[in-house]
């Protein structure tokens, strides 16, 4: 009783601090404590929506990402290092390793001071790569605030990012400019890992502020090819998030007033809410989905419990397939809506998909909603699966498999012969001969020989 | 409250007191782009002459051997000035790619740029619109950068080499795939089928009267029927019956449902048909067949 007890408080414990879908555990990694006062809102705003703040310096002794082979942490946020590096236990195998485990990695740049190459080589490994001198800063003569940056341009004003494409959800869209001082751009693989969030405007550039020529000659990238906040998702739906200018998070510009050149108002930035839906995605308060139930079964109507996910169907047989799916917003899970251009697909495959066909919304509950296909089972006998492969950018993966058998007609399923016009013949050619027969056997045993012939054979 | 006040104000005295102190803006003069074809003459070529600040009417044809040349002098105000960002802004009015390429500058504005296909990234080989190119000129400082269409750049290509695509993969939906199922066996007209089945009926009294040509007749059941009723009526009873048993395994019963039955008739059929048969014998010791 007592065990019961105290599990359904632990329960209830849980649920009232996961905010996080996936633990409330943040470790910051920050190298100057004297920095942390810069950054209160954020904290406080971070704390605010259930994260446990966990600060370290990245030369602490005590600071390690896993705790006897398991994470410590369910979260990382790292402020760029003043030194050559994070250290060894933030190397970036461990980071990958913590990353492999699930959890989630959120790393701000600064194009103030050169980024260390241990970072850059963490990056590579995600195939986000940075400019090979590593201390680039973007500029933009168009879009800079003209009251904080008159002369060094290097305050971004950007537009909040909207759709990344048109079949995507906008998870980091809203009203308002965003300030991104001393912005460290990178570029993406050509992976479909990773997805820009904000990209420059086309006429930014970048340039290293230390090696200063007259004018810019080679550059590395230009205009929407740089990227300033950038997300990596693994293939185990373990997030990181790439922030070019940590400078943004600071109070200071969660709440400065800016000014466009040219007939620009003054207006003040949406740096907060940015950071709080940046924090949210990587952290995965926002595009996780939950598969719930999965059904499939005959399309009929009175369906019992036994009809349900048979292990077996028969070719050419009408089948529906039901999934429920949800989607986690902030502190709650809600009906997943497919974005309008995109699809949620079901294949039914063996080796490769016999089908594959969009399945539509059939119903809501309060919490999911049900997509459901119905569809002809392909006249191929053998072992096919259900399968369900959504991946998109920002949303977690849902990938599901399920098997069926595909049985060929049995041998009483099949039309009778007679209903088979063309058979007709055979049937008739074979009860003539039955009827003849009959007709001979009586004949032959009741029938008189006729005398004359029988004189005639002798 | 009061400290908030006096902010706006100052702020808006600094909004008034800017445009005064950015009277002078970027720009370009003596701006030319060329195109030349490798290997034919020295101004065998394109040239045009850019107005200053502002664009060229009629697009650039940039072919496989072709460099494109662009010259300009850029401008603080009127006086020639090296600024920190002069840029050819190429982008594709179709799906919003863009590059800049940045030009070669002198001291005193004077700039260059030449530009090849093999500078291009592929996905502007295969754009069916003109290109737009923009000058981009500005540095650090208040004066206003310049940002303004220079000329549409059409790529062109040789209509008998492929032009390179790329593909890419990204997650998102995939096309759908219908199963396309093998037809149903078709039977012929039915017509036809009534007629051949007539024919195969028609054998039935075709024989009947051929038997009756050559003089079949029952002229010996009386007498088959007067010594040994009961054989003769059980015998043709029992092949009747194994019959009407095949009849039913045709429409319904099961194999194993007939055996026991079949076993049943074909003993009935043998004992009663080795009586009716003896009966048959005897007619023939008799001399009647």
């Amino acid at each position: 009783m007592q065990w019961s007890l105290s599990f359904l408080l632990f329960c209830f414990l849980a649920v009232v601090h996961a905010l996080s879908s996936s633990g409330n555990r943040l470790l910051v990694v920050l190298e100057d404590a004297a920095e942390k006062d810069l950054y209160f809102t954020f904290w406080s705003d971070l704390e605010a929506r259930g994260y446990d703040l966990v600060f370290q310096s990245p030369k602490s002794d005590q600071l390690s990402l896993f705790d006897l082979g398991e994470r410590a942490y369910d979260h990382l946020l790292l402020l760029p290092p003043r030194s050559k590096g994070f250290g060894p236990s933030l190397s970036p195998k461990n980071i990958v390793d913590f990353l492999n485990k699930d959890g989630n990695v959120l790393l701000a740049l600064s194009g103030k001071s050169t980024t260390p190459s241990a970072i850059s080589s963490l990056l590579l490994e995600l195939d986000l790569h940075l400019a090979t001198d590593r201390s680039s800063v973007v500029v933009d003569h168009f879009n800079y605030d003209t009251l904080s940056a008159t002369d060094k341009h290097d305050v971004l004003l950007l537009q909040r990012p909207g759709q990344l494409r048109p079949d995507t959800k906008a998870y980091f869209d809203g009203e308002g400019v965003l300030a991104l001082p001393n912005a460290a751009p990178h570029t993406l693989g050509d992976n479909s890992l990773v997805a820009p969030i904000l990209r420059a405007p086309a006429t930014a550039y970048s340039y290293n502020p230390k090696e200063d020529v007259g004018a810019v000659e080679e550059v590395w990238a230009t205009g929407s090819q740089l990227a300033l906040v950038s997300a990596m998702q693994t293939r185990s739906s373990s997030r990181f998030t790439l922030l070019g200018s940590v400078e943004s998070l600071q109070d200071k510009w969660f709440s400065a007033t800016v000014k466009t050149p040219g007939d620009g108002k003054e207006t003040t930035t949406a740096n907060q809410e940015f950071a709080k839906q940046l924090t949210a995605w990587t952290f995965k308060e926002t595009g996780v989905l939950k598969v719930g139930k999965i059904e499939h079964h005959l399309a009929k109507d009175d369906l019992t419990s036994e009809d349900l996910n048979p292990t077996i169907y028969r070719i050419k047989n009408e089948t529906v397939f039901n999934i429920e799916v949800s989607e986690y917003s902030y502190d709650k899970f809600v009906p997943f809506e497919v974005p309008a251009n995109d699809a949620l697909q079901l294949e039914f495959t063996m080796l490769s998909p016999f089908h594959r066909l969009k399945l539509e919304p059939s119903s809501r509950t309060e919490n999911s909603t049900i997509y459901s296909a119905q569809f002809t089972v392909p006249d191929q006998h053998g072992i096919f699966s259900f399968r369900v492969n959504y991946k998109r950018p920002f949303l977690t993966n849902i990938e599901e498999k399920h098997e069926v058998t595909v049985r060929h007609y049995a041998h009483n399923e099949y039309p009778r012969s007679w209903k088979i016009s063309g058979g007709w013949v055979w049937i008739a050619g074979l009860w003539s001969v039955i009827g003849g027969f009959l007709a001979f056997v009586f004949v032959w045993l009741y029938s008189e020989p006729t005398s004359a012939k029988v004189k005639k054979t002798q | 409250m009061q400290l908030w006040h006096s902010v706006l104000q100052l702020s808006l005295l600094a909004s008034a007191a800017i445009p005064t102190a950015t009277a002078s803006a970027w720009g370009f003069t003596d701006a030319t782009v060329s195109v030349n074809t490798k290997g034919a003459g020295v101004g065998s070529g394109l040239k045009e002459t850019i107005p200053d600040n502002k664009a060229l009417s009629k697009p650039v044809a940039l072919g496989t051997a072709d460099t494109l040349k662009v010259t300009l002098t850029a401008q603080e105000g009127r006086a020639g000035k090296h600024a920190h960002q002069v840029f050819l802004l190429v982008q594709d009015p179709e799906t919003g790619l863009d590059i800049s390429y940045p030009f070669n500058v002198k001291d005193n504005g004077k700039s260059r740029l030449d530009l090849t296909q093999k500078d291009l990234p592929v996905q502007f080989l295969s754009a069916s619109e003109p290109l737009d190119a923009r000058f981009l000129i500005g540095s650090f400082g208040d004066a206003d950068a310049y940002n303004g269409a220079a000329f549409q750049l059409a790529v062109t290509s040789n209509p008998d080499e492929p032009v390179p695509t790329v593909e890419v993969s990204r997650y998102g939906k995939l096309p759908e795939i219908h199963h396309i199922f093998k037809t149903d066996a078709q039977s012929p007209p039915i017509v036809i089928s009534l007629a051949f089945v007539a024919m195969v009926l028609a054998t039935l009294p075709v024989l009947g009267g051929l038997w009756l040509f050559l003089g079949a007749n029952v002229n010996h059941l009386p007498t088959a029927l007067k010594s040994a009723p009961l054989p003769h009526a059980v015998f043709l009873g029992s092949l009747l019956s194994i019959e009407g048993i095949f009849f039913l395994y045709y429409t319904s019963w099961t194999l194993f449902q007939i055996l026991p039955a079949v076993a049943v008739v074909g003993t009935v059929a043998f004992i009663s048909g080795s009586r009716a048969l003896g009966e048959v014998q005897g007619r023939r010791f008799a001399g009647l067949r």
